[in-house]
């Protein structure tokens, strides 16, 4: 396990930090001056002389990358070069945002996929496995964007019950501190926080569930596909030889087995609902670290979208870390260890 | 089975916390308001900017002016000034301020005496004197006061006693006290100021406003709201809510939507046909008639736009009733003069430019532009009242451009961007628009068409005419209103000839609201106001 260890955080470090370096190297793609691009602070201003000898505009390029690093680690990003607020206080909140509702998104499609995958699988080629199927491939066809308007127009102007933008009706004067508004409510001193929690949690139902409906449909498509392969194992014919009844069959045996070529495409799938996020935030204007992003481009704030990307790039590859080390603590297959041998 | 059971607790969960709305309104919600706002504000300081977004998220609701223009009354009232009169043959004016105002105290700020003399000449010289401490602090330019020529116009500004002050002209003008009773002419706190210059941070009077109005500054965060509290201290009948949030919301789509969800109490420029298809009984839509025109500038500063033989072909180009019924729904009028039909120094004689894409062509053949000849169309991005879809009117324009063989390209940037872009001159042609800020026709040429305008960036045609030029100055010499007319209608004749803009239509102003809110008021001249704003909610 501890050469597997070994093995996944070098590559990580090697990841992030070509990571690092392409970021760095985005200050010279970009058009116009390059501390500019770097620190968000414009020319014109008196304290570009002093951004200018923190990031060593004099000094050849390894060493601006070791001062880029510095500054990167000390979270110094910069300012927008717009609200000319700095980089790094709109990143960390804006990323516990996105991460609020990603997670809740992810759980949510596990806890629908899994279960109604394994069903269709036990119930393999019956009445209930065709309504689970065709209801999946329904649901995975549908393009977010749409679903989106979909349930805005049933949910929020038809039946009126949920609202449809922000995180929390502003009159509840919840000062964004941490990002994620559940936290916030915590943090605050409102007199009102149980009203503040209902209101909150009402605004994440429909993100939430839009975002998760995609990678809910393909959890169950490869649980299904998954189940029923493992079904037809010999082992698994073996135990029902020896009478367990399929329950025990499945929940001892198949599902667990199932579940391990899943993880292995949970990366994927997160990665997948990182993409989406910035379209559903954009829709619900949640203010996630993706329409930061968005926002950021079109407003060509280049110290905004650097710091978007490299937050966006660095959480993919430590997502995928995560689930890689998780996999190879729980199924020692993965850590492909030769025991003897060199 | 094991998944229904983990999925009916939280079904169940979604429906409480959705049937939750059909309960009581919680307490924040019913002492507050929520206003969708179209865009983000430039700044939190009216004197520094003109674009009606950021007038409408400050001036009303954050300051007081010295005095207040009744639209109702067509008269001038008191504000901040008790009484004023005219001297010395109008070049001379004397105003008596106000006793026992305060202002704001906040979480950085507390004053420590209440408005007097001190106050007022500090909030003028800001932008007319350029020694002044603060003058240069954000740039220094002050779009409406130098377009209107006010600048030129005070000699200085004088404190006769701490609460007396006097205001001496270089020459008398006639459309002074309406440019006074503007959103622009805010009084901002000395002491704040003194303050600031002190900790090194003179910059923040900008974006921490300190003023005397019936709220107060307390958040802002950019894309997503300004909170501001009521200001308990006001010295006329204040609103009965204690909070007041924009909710910046630029789709249009998205506010009326969220109008219809009650997330919004108030919005701005609705989609009026699609509200009223909508057909929901809580909403009000409101109208007023609002001074304002929507037009297409050319910057004549580029070729081929420099001669008036391509402008005229290109007006010729664009059929505007068509524009005018898809974009505005029969919610405005054509224009066929920069003053709308209500100003009573408008003139329209010779001025109906018809939709002739033949005489286009041939107009362009003749000023020697090319078939395919490539130009942009820069679009707002926003909605304002003057036009609530610019990119929408572009696609047309675009359409009917090519049948005279021009190839535009449609550019927009988000609106503060826009804005500066223009003000650099960067277009060959933009779809914009004006609305008056007080009722004197001046105010719709010297901001917009006048030299001085070029100068700061608010010329979208960068036009310099110096006879246009002397026919304004001349009409605002005079105070005899015949001799005004005549020289406006030589003005808009001169602009027939010449087209360094086409006007292309003059809109009705639109509110939609929760029909609960009370006191929202729109004024014809300048940007709306919560001064009076409540909530009547069933109990």
């Amino acid at each position: 396990m501890t050469r597997f260890l070994l093995h996944r955080l070098i590559y990580f470090t090697l990841a992030l930090w070509l990571l690092t370096v392409f970021s760095f190297l985005l200050n010279w793609l970009f058009p116009g001056d390059v501390i500019t691009n770097m620190s968000g602070i414009r020319a014109i201003s008196d304290s570009y002389a002093s951004e200018f000898a923190l990031r060593g505009g004099d000094d050849n390029l390894v060493m601006q990358y070791v001062y880029y690093l510095q500054n990167l680690i000390n979270f110094d990003w910069g300012y927008s070069l717009v609200s000319q607020q700095p980089v790094w206080l709109e990143a960390s909140r804006t990323f516990m945002a996105t991460a609020e509702i990603l997670l809740l998104a992810l759980l949510l499609a596990l806890v629908v996929g899994l279960p109604l995958g394994a069903l269709a699988a036990m119930r393999y080629h019956s009445g209930v496995d065709k309504t689970i199927v065709s209801i999946a491939v329904g649901g995975y066809s549908i393009p977010v964007f749409w679903l989106a308007q979909l349930l805005i127009l049933l949910f929020a102007v038809k039946l009126r019950w949920l609202p449809i933008t922000g995180q929390i009706d502003p009159l509840f004067l919840i000062e964004p501190q941490s990002g994620s508004v559940l936290l916030d409510i915590a943090l605050s001193d409102s007199a009102h926080k149980a009203a503040a929690y209902r209101d909150a949690l009402a605004h994440m139902v429909l993100p939430v569930i839009v975002l998760a409906s995609l990678p809910a449909m393909l959890l169950l498509r490869m649980m299904r596909n998954t189940t029923v392969e493992v079904m037809q194992q010999p082992y698994i014919k073996a135990v029902r030889a020896r009478g367990l009844s399929p329950l025990r069959v499945a929940v001892k045996h198949a599902i667990p087995n199932a579940i391990q070529g899943i993880l292995q495409q949970l990366t994927f799938i997160f990665g997948l609902m990182l993409a989406n996020a910035v379209i559903v935030e954009s829709i619900f204007n949640w203010p996630g670290i993706g329409s930061w992003l968005l926002k950021a481009i079109i407003d060509r704030d280049y110290p905004v979208i650097q710091a978007a990307l490299l937050i966006l790039v660095a959480t993919t590859l430590f997502a995928n870390l995560l689930f890689e080390l998780y996999r190879g603590w729980r199924f020692p297959i993965v850590r492909e260890e030769r025991y003897g041998a060199t | 089975m094991i998944n229904l059971r983990m999925t009916l607790p939280l079904v169940l969960g979604l429906f409480s916390i959705a049937c939750s709305n059909e309960q009581q309104l919680p307490e924040p919600l019913r002492k507050g308001l929520v206003y969708c706002s179209e865009g983000n504000p430039e700044g939190f300081n009216p004197q520094r900017i003109t674009s009606g977004t950021t007038v409408d998220a400050t001036a009303a609701q954050l300051y007081d002016r010295l005095i207040d223009y009744d639209a109702e009354t067509q008269q001038f009232v008191p504000a901040l000034a008790e009484q004023w009169q005219a001297l010395d043959n109008g070049t001379r004016y004397r105003f008596q301020l106000r006793d026992g105002v305060a202002f704001h105290s906040t979480a950085y700020f507390t004053p420590s005496r209440p408005f007097n003399a001190d106050d007022v000449i500090f909030s003028f010289n800001r932008w007319l004197d350029p020694t002044s401490l603060y003058h240069n602090v954000g740039g220094g330019n002050y779009p409406f006061f130098t377009a209107t020529g006010l600048d030129k116009l005070i000699k200085r500004v004088v404190k006769v006693d701490t609460m007396t002050i006097d205001i001496i002209l270089n020459n008398a003008d006639s459309s002074f006290l309406a440019n006074l009773a503007t959103d622009f002419a805010v009084i901002l706190s000395a002491e704040y100021a003194g303050q600031l210059a002190v900790d090194g941070t003179p910059e923040r009077i900008d974006h921490q406003p300190i003023g005397t109005g019936p709220y107060r500054f307390a958040a802002y965060r950019k894309d997503y709201f300004i909170r501001y509290n009521r200001n308990p201290d006001y010295w006329r009948e204040g609103p009965q809510i204690e909070h007041l949030v924009y909710s910046i919301t630029p789709n249009a789509n998205k506010r009326m939507l969220k109008l219809v969800t009650g997330e919004c109490d108030v919005i701005p420029y609705p989609l009026v046909s699609k509200l009223q298809s909508l057909n929901q009984a809580q909403i009000e839509v409101k109208s007023e008639v609002s001074p304002n025109v929507a037009f297409w500038a050319f910057n004549t500063q580029k070729k081929p736009f420099d001669d008036p033989t391509v402008r005229q072909a290109l007006s010729h180009a664009i059929n505007r009733r068509a524009i005018i019924d898809a974009i505005y729904y029969g919610s405005a009028e054509r224009a066929d003069s920069i003053l709308p039909p209500t100003s009573w120094a408008y003139s329209a004689n010779g001025s109906d430019v018809d939709y002739d894409p033949e005489k286009a062509r041939q107009l362009l053949r003749q000023a020697g532009v090319r078939d395919g000849f490539r130009m942009t169309i820069w679009a707002m991005p926003v909605q304002r009242v003057y036009n609530p879809n610019a990119r929408r009117m572009a696609e047309l324009m675009q359409s009917d451009l090519a049948q005279v063989g021009i190839d535009a390209r449609i550019v927009s940037y988000e609106w503060n961007s826009f804005r500066r872009r223009l003000s650099r001159g960067e277009h060959d042609t933009a779809l914009i628009g004006w609305y008056a800020d007080n009722a004197d026709p001046d105010n719709f040429f010297r901001p917009l068409l006048s030299c001085a305008a070029v100068a700061i960036g608010s010329n979208r045609a960068n036009w310099c005419h110096p006879g246009f030029d002397q026919i304004l100055l001349e009409a605002i010499a005079t105070t005899d209103t015949e001799t005004r007319r005549q020289l406006y209608r030589s003005a808009q004749d001169l602009l027939n000839q010449q087209v360094p803009l086409l006007p292309i239509a003059h809109s009705m102003r639109y509110q939609a609201q929760q029909d609960f809110v009370t006191g929202v008021e729109l004024p014809p001249y300048g940007g709306i106001s919560f001064r009076r704003a409540g909530k009547e909610l069933k109990p």
